[in-house]
């Protein structure tokens, strides 16, 4: 446990969220601290000015009376507020002409006030205080009219002991802030950190293991959960595919393998015993038969895999599913009529799809291929074509013994087929070959109870106009010509 | 622009390929030539006079396609047919594209190769515009779109009716089941079932049932021919 969280630690600290967050951390507490540092100017200057405000106002008082009243009445004033304990952080001096004390409790003209008027600062060496700290004051002082000096002064200790507890409030607040920073962007950082980590063993177990593991949701629905949702659909996605390649190995293997053995054997007939020429053509005919075949179902599985492989909508075009549709059942119509099958198109006007005619004729032809097979001796097969709001539908119904419900997603695989057909012709391939068209062209394939029978119903999504805009109508010019390249 | 009628290039790399595509054009009486890569197959193209050529897809030097589309930028018109290892969807597409004329997946039947040279090396002729079409005592009439046997008229479906004209204008030579599903319905790709077959087989009945010989022939393997005995 200790040596999970120093590697934890380890990772927190080299981690990219951690540099993030002091990036951060950095660029906001230069914010702050600017800020700070104007509250701080501000306030203190705000409060000073006050101060002086205050001194000046008692200095109008006074000159207010030493103008009604003369040097006196000045007098008395000043006698009255020295002896006045709210004004005991004021100092007054009242001064003849050679700076002699008239009234006051200052014994003295500060040394520190030059000049007949100004603003100044002093501490008096012989103030009455209970404090052993020397007081210091602020003061403002002028000649008077009849050449007496006048002096009022306020203690600083007051604004001063206001600055430091700002000063102090401020450090406090910053010290904080950095703190409170930080903590929350190792916290942050080592939750990424963590959620990253939980991916990477889920991965390294993947490697290691196999398809198995999933990564764990700590369901808070969060953006990690998102994530690890996706990553874990995509290995679903990847474990599906695996495992239907692994199948299709398997049954390319069976299939394959058993005409190979049967081609081997009558090769090695051949080539270990007399025949005749008859005999040889025979076995050589034969032989070439049953290899087409083997080519024709290989061709088939590549096919497929390109298909699937394809870039969705590539080489797409407007098509008139319709008029597919109709082609088909004409193609297939000596076929019914073989196996005593009825071929019915229910279809109005033009039914517009996006897609390839190639693969959407050799879709349809699998589906009333099958349905003509096994629909059935004397059977009826319809397929429907029609437009609802969710776009066009072909539907190819038959009357036949239908697919047991839980076959029904296995017959859309490679080389799957029912027990009943395993003797009748066919690889197996067909409904394959139709799910990827399908897929390709984002339809959806859908498999009906038809009582009796099947009813394989392709949905495809509204019809929006093919990207490369190749009009209609020179799609079907094209149709006819032979030889011609499709564009 | 038709080139001495019998004389055929061959493009491929692949020596014993060479050899079975050679012997089977011989056998059908064609002169051929034969070039080992794209380089001396183009120096050939350019310089003889052939009236249709093989394209392998990848051959050294200079890609097969590549080598058609030189060729056509140069005003060589030899009608090409690409044989290709490739997939078939859009490498087809693209062979098409560059100029080939016609297109066939490896491995295929040599007949079927056979059967797609002699269609190009027609279509590379003078073309004649008949009107009228006779093969035996059939007789097709192009304009009045009517088809006769022994002089009795037939009754066929407009793509019935194509599908025995395009026969007919093949007459004595093999059709394969890719090229009637290419000319007659214009889709690239080759059948998986026998459908083609069931759908000659229905033309066979309207056209030779009760008649002194037939006309419509199967062709094991490839496909079918439409000839007259003798």
């Amino acid at each position: 446990m200790l040596g999970f969280a120093s590697v934890l630690l380890g990772k927190t600290l080299r981690s990219s969220t951690l540099k993030l967050a002091f990036i951060y951390v950095i660029v906001f507490s230069s914010a702050i601290f600017a800020v700070l540092g104007y509250v701080y100017w501000a306030t203190v200057d705000f409060v000073s000015k006050n101060f002086d405000r205050s001194i000046s106002v008692e200095w109008a008082l006074l000159i207010k009376a030493y103008g009604s009243v003369g040097q006196t009445g000045l007098t008395t004033l000043i006698n009255r507020r020295v002896a006045d304990p709210f004004f005991d952080e004021w100092a007054y001096l009242l001064t003849d002409p050679s700076f002699n004390p008239v009234a006051g409790n200052l014994k003295s003209w500060p040394t520190t006030l030059h000049g007949d008027q100004g603003w100044g600062k002093f501490s008096p060496l012989d103030w009455q205080s209970n404090s052993t700290k020397q007081p210091s004051f602020r003061a403002s002082y002028q000649i008077l009219a009849d050449g007496d000096h006048l002096l009022v002064g306020r203690r600083l200790d007051g604004l001063d002991r206001f600055g430091q507890k700002i000063t102090i409030g401020l450090a406090w607040a910053a010290g904080l802030f950095l703190v409170l920073a930080a903590a929350a962007g190792i916290s942050t950082s080592r939750r990424s950190v963590a959620r990253i980590e939980a991916i990477n063993a889920t991965s390294r177990e993947i490697i290691e293991t196999g398809l198995r593991e999933r990564i764990p949701l700590r369901g808070t629905g969060d953006e990690w959960d998102g994530l690890a949702e996706n990553l874990n659909s995509m290995l679903d996605r990847i474990e599906e595919l695996v495992e239907s390649n692994r199948q299709v190995s398997n049954n390319v293997a069976h299939d394959l393998r058993t005409p190979l053995t049967r081609m081997r054997g009558r090769l090695e007939r051949a080539y270990s015993r007399e025949f005749d020429i008859s005999q040889y053509h025979a076995l050589i005919g034969e032989t070439l038969i049953e290899l087409d075949e083997i080519l024709r179902t290989f061709s088939s599985l590549l096919r497929i895999t390109q298909i699937e492989m394809r870039h969705r909508t590539a080489g797409f075009r407007n098509l008139d599913l319709t008029e597919i549709a109709r082609e088909v059942l004409e193609l297939f119509e000596p076929a019914a009529e073989e196996n005593g099958v009825t071929l019915e198109l229910s279809a109005g006007d033009r039914v517009d799809v996006v897609g390839d005619r190639d693969l959407l004729f050799d879709a349809i032809s699998n589906l009333v291929d099958n349905a003509i097979k096994h629909g059935g001796r004397n059977g009826r097969v319809v397929v429907a074509v029609s437009q609802d709001s969710d776009g066009a539908v072909l539907c190819v119904a038959d009357r036949g013994p239908g697919i047991p419900i839980d076959e029904r997603k296995h017959v859309l695989g490679r080389f799957y087929r029912l027990e009943r057909s395993r003797n009748s012709p066919g690889n197996g391939l067909g409904l394959s070959l139709v799910a990827a068209v399908a897929n390709l062209h984002g339809a959806h394939i859908d498999m009906k109870d038809n009582s009796p029978g099947l009813r394989i119903e392709l949905e495809f999504p509204i019809a929006e106009r093919a990207a490369s805009g190749i009009p209609v109508q020179e799609a079907r010019a094209n149709a006819g010509t032979p030889n011609q390249a499709p564009p | 622009m038709a080139g001495d009628a019998r004389h055929v290039l061959v493009i491929e790399d692949d020596a014993e390929t060479a050899e079975q595509l050679l012997d089977c054009l011989r056998a059908s009486g064609y002169e051929v030539d034969l070039a080992v890569d794209g380089e001396e197959g183009l120096r050939r193209g350019l310089a003889g006079d052939y009236v249709v050529m093989t394209v392998d897809r990848m051959v050294p030097c200079i890609d097969g396609v590549e080598v058609i589309r030189r060729l056509r930028e140069n005003g060589v018109a030899t009608p090409a047919l690409i044989l290709s290892a490739l997939g078939e969807v859009d490498d087809r597409v693209r062979g098409l594209r560059a100029g080939g004329d016609d297109y066939l997946v490896k491995p295929f039947a040599s007949q079927e190769m056979v059967a797609r040279v002699d269609a190009l090396a027609r279509r590379s002729g003078t073309v004649i515009r008949e009107t009228m079409l006779r093969v035996g005592d059939l007789e097709i009439d192009l304009l009045a779109r009517i088809a006769c046997r022994s002089g009795q008229k037939i009754n066929l479906l407009p793509r019935e009716f194509k599908l025995l004209t395009y026969l007919a204008r093949n007459a004595g030579q093999v059709v394969s089941r890719g090229m009637l599903l290419q000319e007659i319905w214009d889709l690239h790709f080759d059948p998986t079932t026998n459908i083609i077959d069931v759908y000659v087989g229905r033309i066979r009945r309207k056209i030779d049932s009760g008649q002194a010989y037939p006309l419509i022939h199967t062709i094991r393997g490839v496909g079918f021919c439409l000839r007259a005995p003798g």
